[in-house]
């Protein structure tokens, strides 16, 4: 019996219908990480862009984060701060991705996306200059050292001090003095 | 731990990590009590705020076209997973070889052999106490008097005519209720009926009585004894009573001559009998 899934190559190929109906049938396992990958994935493929991988980069580490997540809690890993583990596994494996391709994308190359999400209920005019604020902020944080924009990036994403620091590996105090120093440059380009 | 003086501004950094509940509670205290005096850091914090804010806005507007819906990746990865999981079932042999080498094995081995040693020695030591119990097996020692009078008795003291029991008999006794290797000091080789009471020197009057049973233990039935003798000798008690309430159980013997529920706590450490060595 053969199935391909539609979305994928990935064939079932050379398996009788009883193996392939048990197979089918998820596990609770496979149904906490899909739990996992509706809550995270959005937050890790965001983070992926800011490190600057393309889209369909960036979902094909989400898959094999996710792949490696099902692997590590059947393995009987240990549980603990899973979000901080995803964010760790798929952080590097965005640099690896990042080495063999060569350069980095810079995220705003997404802007004329985001040009039709413009807030409705402002005129053309303040449309145009909140659009130019942003471009303003995020064109500065381009500029960050790559550990302050990974660090902040994280942050904007939710992680906690301590979490950011296992991500990155560095020390608490370096996570602490890497988003003073970043946001203390966005207040100024606020402030301009 | 960043540390600073009371009248200092509070530092972004500690800003920040205060907002993420990063500080201690000592240094959480100091920056409330701070920022409630200080306008200037509290303006600061709520720039912080924003600033995280305006970033987070401009970032989430950005990429929110830019990614695709999530129906897809998620039917994508359910596959990859279904697929993972037929190639990666492991067979009998595999699922063996996992479980015997795998680091946690060692750990229930070893707590599993040290369950069984546990049991083992529960076991051991356990059964020495379940078979010298407090009061003796009644089919292993029934108790046996000699042919005696009351004035015989009561001619010499209590102990006075004590000589120790001869080591095979007592191996005797300890083999007759199944004790093997018994500890010394441990236990007191009693008669039941005291010679002091008439009681015979002979295998069916004699048990090993642990010293450590609780309570009733072998120093609380030596009193009992020495009182019976009195009791007996004063004439408040006729001899076959006597013999008889000791050897039919000697704990409510003590319960009845004494007038109490417990062993007196003088009687805890009386001690004329002496334990039994190898």
């Amino acid at each position: 019996m053969t199935f391909t899934h539609p979305n994928a190559s990935v064939s079932f190929a050379g398996l009788d219908g009883d193996t392939l109906q048990r197979a089918l049938k998820p596990s609770r396992l496979e149904e906490e990480v899909l739990r996992m990958f509706e809550e995270f994935r959005d937050p890790l493929l965001r983070y992926f862009l800011s490190l600057g991988l393309r889209i369909h980069d960036g979902e094909e580490i989400v898959q094999d984060v996710f792949l490696a997540l099902f692997q590590h809690l059947q393995a009987g890993k240990p549980r603990t701060n899973l979000k901080g583990w995803v964010f760790r596994v798929g952080h590097n494996l965005s640099l690896k991705q990042r080495a063999r391709g060569g350069r980095r994308e810079r995220l705003h190359c997404h802007e004329e996306a985001a040009e039709n999400q413009l807030h409705p209920q402002l005129n053309p005019e303040e449309q145009f200059v909140e659009s130019q604020q942003r471009k303003q902020l995020l064109e500065e944080v381009e500029n960050f050292p790559e550990v302050d924009r990974c660090c902040l990036y994280l942050r904007a994403e939710g992680l906690r001090y301590r979490e950011i620091a296992e991500v990155l590996s560095i020390s608490l105090g370096g996570v602490s003095l890497s988003l003073g120093r970043s946001l203390a440059r966005l207040r100024e380009v606020n402030a301009q | 731990m960043t540390k600073w003086k009371k009248d200092d501004h509070i530092s972004d950094q500690n800003l920040l990590r205060f907002a993420d509940g990063e500080l201690s509670s000592r240094e959480t205290s100091r920056i409330y009590a701070h920022l409630e005096a200080c306008w200037k850091c509290r303006t600061r914090r709520l720039e912080l705020d924003q600033t995280i804010a305006d970033f987070v806005l401009a970032q989430r507007r950005l990429t929110q076209n830019a990614l695709p819906v999530i129906e897809g990746p998620r039917a994508l990865l359910r596959a990859r997973l279904q697929q993972l999981q037929i190639v990666e079932r492991p067979g009998l042999w595999q699922s063996v070889r996992q479980f015997v080498f795998h680091p946690r094995s060692f750990v229930y081995a070893g707590v599993i052999f040290g369950a069984v040693l546990l049991l083992v020695l529960v076991m051991h030591f356990g059964v020495q106490q379940v078979r010298a119990a407090l009061i003796p097996n009644a089919s292993l020692t029934p108790g046996a008097t000699r042919t005696i009078r009351r004035d015989d008795i009561c001619s010499v003291k209590p102990r006075e005519d004590f000589y120790p029991i001869p080591a095979t008999l007592a191996y005797r006794v300890f083999e007759k209720y199944r004790i093997h290797n018994p500890r010394p000091r441990s236990y007191e080789v009693d008669y039941l009926i005291t010679p002091a009471l008439g009681g015979a020197d002979d295998i069916r009057n004699l048990w090993p009585q642990p010293y450590a049973s609780g309570d009733w233990n072998a120093h609380v039935k030596d009193a009992l004894e020495d009182y019976l003798h009195d009791q007996v000798c004063a004439g408040n008690v006729d001899l076959p009573t006597a013999q008889r309430d000791i050897s039919a159980n000697w704990i409510a013997a003590y319960r009845k001559y004494f007038h109490t529920e417990r062993p007196l706590p003088v009687h805890a450490a009386f001690s004329i009998d002496p334990p039994w060595e190898d």
